[in-house]
C-alpha cells in the first residue's frame, strides 16, 4: 500500500505529464485504418504529432479541426463537420476518433450533441443515396466514428488513454438496455459511469448513425453474430483486406466464429514486444488473442508495402466488433481496468485484471488464468522462459540488491518496471507519477509522489538515487546526480527502437531486468575508468543521503544565470580561436 | 490582440509582397487554417519558435499541460552556454484555474521562477484556454515585473489565432515592444549588426560567425539563436541588420529602422552565392570602402576553397534527380544549391512558397516542375514518375520519403546537421551523397523471397513505391 503524496502546487517546471488527448490519440494509433482527430487548434495535432513522431520513429497519422479564435468563440461545430467531411473523402479510414482538447472543452459547447446531430445527417443522406451506392465504395467512406471527450486541463495521458478504450468499448457494445434515441434512457446509462462525458460522446458515436451500423450494433453480444450475415451483406465481417499486411497475426481475432477467443485490452505500459510475447502466450493455450489497441502491428517499426495516409496495421474495426464474443478479457495495465469491467459486464466474459504483466508474480498469475480457462498445461516455451526469467531474477539481484531506484513515469509504466526492480531487492527511494490512478495505491513502494521533474530530481537526490529510471527527460536528470539511467516509458525520443524493447511477459521482463542491471554495472565501470584517470567520477554510491538539492544549488547547476554574471559580451568579439573553444562546450 | 494590432502585423511596407497587395488581401492576413487538411504548427508554436532560443531566460507557458509537456526541450537551436531555455516552465491550468481564473497562479508561478532561477526576464506565453478565459496577461506579467525588478514580457499568442507565421511576427512585435531599447551597451561599435530570425539550429550560426568576424564585424545580437536576453535589448544600437530566411520577421527589421534608423537587407546563408551576397550586403549597407574591399577578397578566398571541397561530390552527384519540398526562401535557394551540384530538380513543392518565391523558382526550373500539391502521395507520385534520387524536405516528410523507400535530406529546422555559410555547403553536398548512396536502399526495394517472383526487377522503379499511384 503506497501512500500517495502530492506536492503542493507551485511552478511546473519540466514537467512529466503529458495531456489526455495525446494518450487518447496513442490508443487510435493501435487501430487500423485509422486517423485520430484532435478536436482543437492547429497546435494542439502538431505537437503531439512531432512527439509520437520522434518517439515511434513513424509517421503519425493525426489530424485537426484546425479551431480558429472565431470559431473558438462562436462555436467549432462547423470547423468538425467540415475536418469530418474532408478526413472522410481524402483519408477515407475505416476508424476515425475525435478527440476534444482545452479550447474546445472551455467554452462549454455540446460537442456530443454535435456529433450526434452530423451522424444522424449522415445517416439520412446515406439512405438517400445507398440503394444505388456500390457495397465496396459505402464501406470506404462510412468509418466508424468515436468521440472521446479529454480536456487538456483535466487528468493527463493515462485518463486519456482510458478514456478512449473505454469510448471504443461503448460504441461497438452498447448497453444491453439502452433503448437508442430515448434520452431517458441515454441519461440512466450514463448516470452509472464515472466519466459522464466521455461516455455521452462515446455513446452518440455508438447510436443512430447509419442502417449498416445500427443493425449491427443495438442488439449485444449474442444477436450480433446472426444479424451481420443476413441483414447487410453489404459490410464484409471479415477483417477489411485492402490494407494489404494490415491484419497481421497479431492483430486479427481469427476465423469467423471463432470459439475460443481472448481480449486483451491493454494499457501504456505494454510495448509492442510486450503484446505480441502477450499474443504468443495466448495463443499457445489454444486461444485467438484479440488485442484492442494493438501497437504491435501499427506504429511497432514495420516497412509496409505502401505508403497510406492513416494507420498500417493495428486492431480492426472487425476485431472490434467481434468484442462481444470473448470469452475471457485480459485487463493488462492498471489504465485498461475500467474498460476491462466495462466489457465483462456487457458481455458476461470472465475478466482478469493485472496492474501490470512485469515480473514472476503477475505473469504466473496470468498463466494459472490461461491454465484453468483452457484446462491444458502450459507449453515447453512459455515453461523455458519462466526458468529463464527466474535465472535471471537471481542473477540480477546481486547487481541491483540495494541498489537505490528514483523513477518517473505514467502510472502503469512505474508500477511494471517499479515493482520488477523491487523484486531483485532494489530499494525504490523515489517514485513519481504525472497523475493519480487507483493502481497507485496498492504499488510495493512506501510512497508515490505525484509532481514534475524539478520536484523529481531534489527528491532522488536527497535520496542518493543510484539509477534512475523514466523517458528521455530522465536521462539529463541522471547525469545531474551522477546516477545510471534506465530509459523506460514515454516519451524515447534519443535513441531508437523503443516500441521495440520488452518490459513485461516472461521474456520481456528478462530483458528490462537484465539491461537495468548492465546499466548499473557499465555506469560503475566507467565511473572507476573516469576515478582512475582523475577526471570527477561518480561512485553509483557516491551520492550522501545529505539533501543539497536547494533551490540556489539546483540554480547554478542548471544554467540560470543572474544578471550579474552575464560573461557572454566577449561573445560578439571571440576570435576564431575562442569560437572554437565554444564549440567544444557546446552540447551538439 | 485587438483587430487593429492584428491589421498592422499584416501590413508590411518593407515587404514588396506586401504592398502589392489589395487592403482586402492583406486584411485576410494570413491563411486560413484549413480544417481537416493542415498538418503545421500553431501561432503559439511561431512565437515560441521565434524567442525560445533567447537561452538565458525563462520561457513559460501560461495553459493546460498539452501546449508545454508535448513541446518542451524539443528544439534544435542550440546554446553555447545557458540552459534555461531548455526547462519547460508551465502553470498547468487544472479545471479549477479554468473556473477560478489562472492570473494568481501565474503571478505566483513567475515570481517562483525569478526567485529559483533568477532570469534576466521571463517570457510569458498566453495559450487557447487562458485568452479564452480572459486572464490578462499584461497587467500580471507587468506587476509581477513590478514585484521582482525583473522584466517579464507578455507574449499574447494563443495558438488559435492562425499558423506558425503570424507566431512569429506577434514574438518580433513583443521584442520591440517590451525588449529591444532597454538596454544601452557600453562598447557599441561601428561593424555591430543583427541577424533577424537566425535560431541556430544545429550549430549553424557557429558556422557564420567565424566568417562574419573575420570582416570584422560583431554580432550585437541574434534574434535569437544562442541569444542573451541583454544583447537583444540592445539590438537597437547595431548598425546593419540582416532578415536571414523569413518574411515573417520583416516586421521586426522595419521596426529597427523606423525607430532606430537601422538599415536592414534580406539575406540568407545556404549556398555559395547566397553567402556572397549576403557578405556584399553587409558591407554596403556599413559603407566602408575598407570592409568592401576585404569582403570582395573573403569572398574570392572562400568560393575557391569551397569549390575545391566540393569537386568530389560533383562528380558523383552529378546526374542525380532530387525532389524539393520546403518554402520561403529555401524553396528557391536550395534549388540553385543543388543544381550547382549537377543535380537536376525534377519538382518542387510551391504550397508553402510566397508569390515572389514561386516566381524565382519558376525562372529556375519552369512551370512543368512544380508541384502544386504538398501531400505526401503526391510527393512521392512525382518522385516515382521522374525516377527521382532523393527527397529533399523537412522532417515532416522523413516518413514519407522512408516508406516509400526513397533516400531523404532534412533540410529544415528539426534537422542536427548545419548546412548555413562555407563549412555548411560542403556538409550539405557530403550528406546528399551519403544518403543516395547509402547501401541500405538496394536492400530494401528488393523483394521479399516470397514477392520475388510477382515483383520486377530489384530496384527498379516500379517497385519504389509499389501501390501509391
Amino acid at each position: 500500500m503506497a501512500r500517495i503524496v502530492t506536492t503542493e502546487r507551485g511552478a511546473t517546471i519540466d514537467p512529466l505529464k503529458h495531456s489526455q488527448p495525446l494518450g487518447a490519440a496513442m490508443v487510435f494509433l493501435g487501430l487500423a485504418g485509422s486517423m485520430p482527430i484532435m478536436h482543437g487548434s492547429m497546435g494542439c495535432a502538431s505537437f503531439a504529432k512531432a512527439l509520437l513522431t520522434r518517439h515511434f520513429n513513424e509517421p503519425i497519422p493525426l489530424q485537426t479541426t484546425a479551431i480558429s479564435e472565431v470559431t473558438a468563440v462562436f462555436g467549432s461545430g462547423e470547423s468538425m463537420v467540415a475536418t469530418l467531411d474532408a478526413i472522410r473523402k481524402k483519408q477515407r479510414p475505416e476508424i476515425i476518433g475525435l478527440l476534444t482538447t482545452g479550447v474546445t472543452e472551455v467554452s462549454g459547447e455540446d460537442i456530443g450533441g454535435q456529433l450526434r446531430a452530423y451522424l444522424a445527417a449522415w445517416a439520412d443522406a446515406d439512405a438517400d443515396t445507398g440503394a444505388a451506392a456500390e457495397a465496396g465504395v459505402e464501406a470506404d467512406a462510412a468509418p466508424l466514428i468515436v468521440g472521446v471527450s479529454t480536456p487538456d486541463f483535466i487528468g493527463g495521458l493515462s485518463d486519456g488513454w482510458s478514456a478512449a478504450l473505454e469510448a471504443l468499448i461503448r460504441a461497438v457494445i452498447p448497453a444491453d438496455e439502452l433503448v437508442l434515441g430515448d434520452p431517458d434512457e441515454l441519461a440512466e446509462d450514463l448516470d452509472d459511469r464515472d466519466e459522464g462525458r466521455t461516455a455521452l460522446l462515446a455513446a452518440s458515436a455508438a447510436s443512430p448513425p447509419r442502417p449498416a451500423d445500427a443493425v449491427r450494433a443495438i442488439p449485444a453480444a449474442a444477436s450480433v453474430r446472426t444479424t451481420t450475415a443476413h441483414t447487410h451483406p453489404a459490410v464484409p465481417d471479415q477483417p477489411v483486406t485492402r490494407r494489404s499486411g494490415a491484419t497481421g497475426e497479431t492483430g486479427s481475432a481469427g476465423e469467423e466464429g471463432t470459439p475460443d477467443l481472448v481480449a486483451v485490452l491493454a494499457g501504456p505500459g505494454l510495448t509492442a514486444a510486450d503484446l505480441d510475447e502477450l499474443a504468443e502466450l495466448i495463443r499457445s493455450f489454444g486461444f485467438t488473442p484479440l488485442l484492442v489497441p494493438d501497437l504491435s502491428s501499427s506504429v511497432d517499426g514495420h516497412l509496409a508495402p505502401a505508403w497510406q495516409p492513416t494507420t498500417t496495421g493495428g486492431t480492426t474495426v472487425a476485431d472490434l466488433r467481434r468484442l462481444p464474443r470473448a470469452r475471457a478479457v485480459v485487463a493488462a495495465g492498471g489504465c485498461a481496468a475500467p474498460a476491462g469491467e466495462l466489457l465483462a459486464a456487457r458481455t458476461g466474459a470472465r475478466l482478469f485484471t493485472h496492474p501490470h504483466l512485469s515480473g514472476l508474480t503477475e505473469m504466473d498469475a496470468l498463466v494459472s488464468e490461461l491454465m484453468s480457462l483452457s484446462a491444458r498445461t502450459a507449453p515447453t516455451m512459455v515453461r523455458r522462459a519462466r526458468e529463464r526469467l527466474a535465472d535471471g531474477l537471481l542473477d540480477a539481484h546481486f547487481v541491483l540488491g540495494g541498489v537505490r531506484v528514483a523513477i518517473a513515469a505514467e502510472p502503469d509504466t512505474l508500477v511494471a518496471a517499479g515493482s520488477l526492480l523491487r523484486d531483485v531487492g532494489a530499494e525504490i527511494v523515489t517514485a513519481m507519477a504525472p497523475t493519480y490512478a487507483p493502481v497507485l495505491d496498492d504499488t510495493p513502494f512506501d510512497e508515490v509522489v505525484l509532481g514534475d521533474l524539478t520536484e523529481f530530481t531534489t527528491r532522488a537526490r536527497a535520496a542518493g538515487a543510484q539509477l534512475v529510471v523514466g523517458s528521455s527527460h530522465l536521462r539529463e536528470v541522471a547525469h545531474r546526480l551522477g546516477a545510471a539511467y534506465l530509459p523506460v516509458g514515454f516519451p524515447i525520443v534519443d535513441r531508437l527502437g523503443a516500441a521495440l524493447a520488452g518490459t513485461a511477459g516472461y521474456t520481456g521482463s528478462l530483458r528490462l531486468l537484465l539491461d537495468a542491471a548492465n546499466r548499473v554495472l557499465d555506469h560503475t565501470a566507467a565511473s572507476h575508468g573516469a576515478a582512475s584517470h582523475g577526471t570527477a567520477g561518480h561512485g553509483t554510491g557516491g551520492h550522501s543521503a545529505a539533501g543539497h538539492g536547494t533551490a540556489s544549488t539546483e540554480s547554478a547547476a542548471s544554467g540560470g544565470w543572474s544578471e550579474t554574471d552575464l560573461p557572454h559580451q566577449a561573445r560578439a568579439t571571440a576570435y576564431p580561436d575562442e569560437l572554437d573553444d565554444l564549440f567544444q562546450e557546446s552540447p551538439c | 490582440m485587438s483587430a487593429s494590432d492584428r491589421a498592422a502585423l499584416f501590413t508590411e511596407s518593407g515587404c514588396e509582397t506586401n504592398n502589392t497587395k489589395s487592403t482586402k488581401e492583406r486584411k485576410a492576413g494570413c491563411p486560413k487554417p484549413k480544417p481537416g487538411g493542415t498538418s503545421g504548427g500553431c501561432t503559439f508554436d511561431g512565437a515560441m519558435i521565434t524567442l525560445v532560443p533567447i537561452v538565458d531566460s525563462a520561457h513559460l507557458v501560461h495553459g493546460p499541460i498539452a501546449c508545454a509537456g508535448n513541446s518542451w526541450d524539443s528544439r534544435g537551436s542550440l546554446s553555447s552556454g545557458p540552459t534555461l531555455y531548455k526547462h519547460g516552465f508551465t502553470t498547468d491550468m487544472t479545471e479549477n484555474d479554468v473556473v477560478l481564473g489562472g492570473e494568481q497562479r501565474l503571478f505566483d508561478t513567475i515570481c517562483e521562477i525569478v526567485e529559483r532561477y533568477a532570469p534576466p526576464a521571463v517570457f510569458v506565453y498566453s495559450t487557447c484556454v487562458t485568452a479564452m478565459i480572459g486572464d490578462d496577461l499584461g497587467a500580471v506579467c507587468a506587476s509581477a515585473a513590478e514585484h521582482t525588478g525583473v522584466p517579464v514580457i507578455p507574449v499574447e499568442a494563443p495558438g488559435f489565432l492562425g499558423n506558425k507565421n503570424l507566431g512569429n511576427k506577434i514574438a518580433g512585435q513583443a521584442l520591440l515592444d517590451h525588449v529591444i531599447g532597454t538596454v544601452e551597451p557600453e562598447d557599441a561599435g561601428a561593424f555591430d549588426i543583427n541577424l533577424i530570425g537566425e535560431y541556430n539550429i544545429a550549430g549553424e550560426l557557429w558556422d557564420v560567425l567565424p566568417v562574419l568576424n573575420r570582416l570584422g564585424l560583431r554580432l550585437r545580437a541574434c534574434i535569437s539563436g544562442d541569444a542573451r536576453y541583454r544583447d537583444v535589448a540592445a539590438a537597437h544600437r547595431a548598425k546593419a541588420t540582416m532578415v536571414v530566411c523569413s518574411r515573417a520577421l520583416l516586421g521586426l527589421a522595419r521596426g529597427l529602422e523606423d525607430r532606430y534608423g537601422i538599415p536592414w537587407f534580406e539575406g540568407s546563408f545556404y549556398g555559395t552565392s547566397a553567402m556572397a551576397d549576403t557578405l556584399r550586403g553587409f558591407a554596403r549597407l556599413l559603407d566602408d570602402d575598407d570592409l568592401t574591399r576585404r569582403t570582395e577578397e573573403l569572398i574570392a578566398v572562400e568560393e575557391a576553397a569551397t569549390n575545391a571541397a566540393l569537386e568530389p561530390y560533383r562528380a558523383r552527384l552529378t546526374g542525380r534527380k532530387a525532389v524539393l519540398y520546403t518554402g520561403g526562401v529555401k524553396s528557391w535557394s536550395i534549388v540553385s544549391a543543388l543544381q550547382d551540384l549537377g543535380i537536376e530538380v525534377v519538382g518542387s513543392g510551391i504550397t508553402k512558397s510566397s508569390d515572389g518565391d514561386v516566381e524565382k523558382i519558376r525562372e529556375l526550373l519552369g512551370d512543368a516542375k512544380m508541384i502544386g500539391e504538398g501531400s505526401p502521395r503526391e510527393l512521392l507520385r512525382v518522385a516515382e514518375q521522374t525516377g527521382a534520387d532523393i527527397l529533399v524536405a523537412g522532417g515532416r516528410n522523413l516518413y514519407t520519403a522512408l516508406k516509400g523507400r526513397l533516400p531523404f535530406l532534412d533540410i529544415n529546422q528539426e534537422r542536427h546537421i548545419p548546412y548555413a555559410g562555407y563549412t555548411g555547403m560542403v556538409e550539405f553536398a557530403r550528406r546528399l551523397d551519403m544518403a543516395i548512396s547509402n547501401p541500405v536502399w538496394d536492400q530494401v526495394r528488393r523483394p521479399a523471397p516470397w514477392d520475388a517472383q510477382v515483383a520486377g526487377t530489384p530496384g527498379a522503379p516500379g517497385t519504389l513505391v509499389a501501390g501509391v499511384a
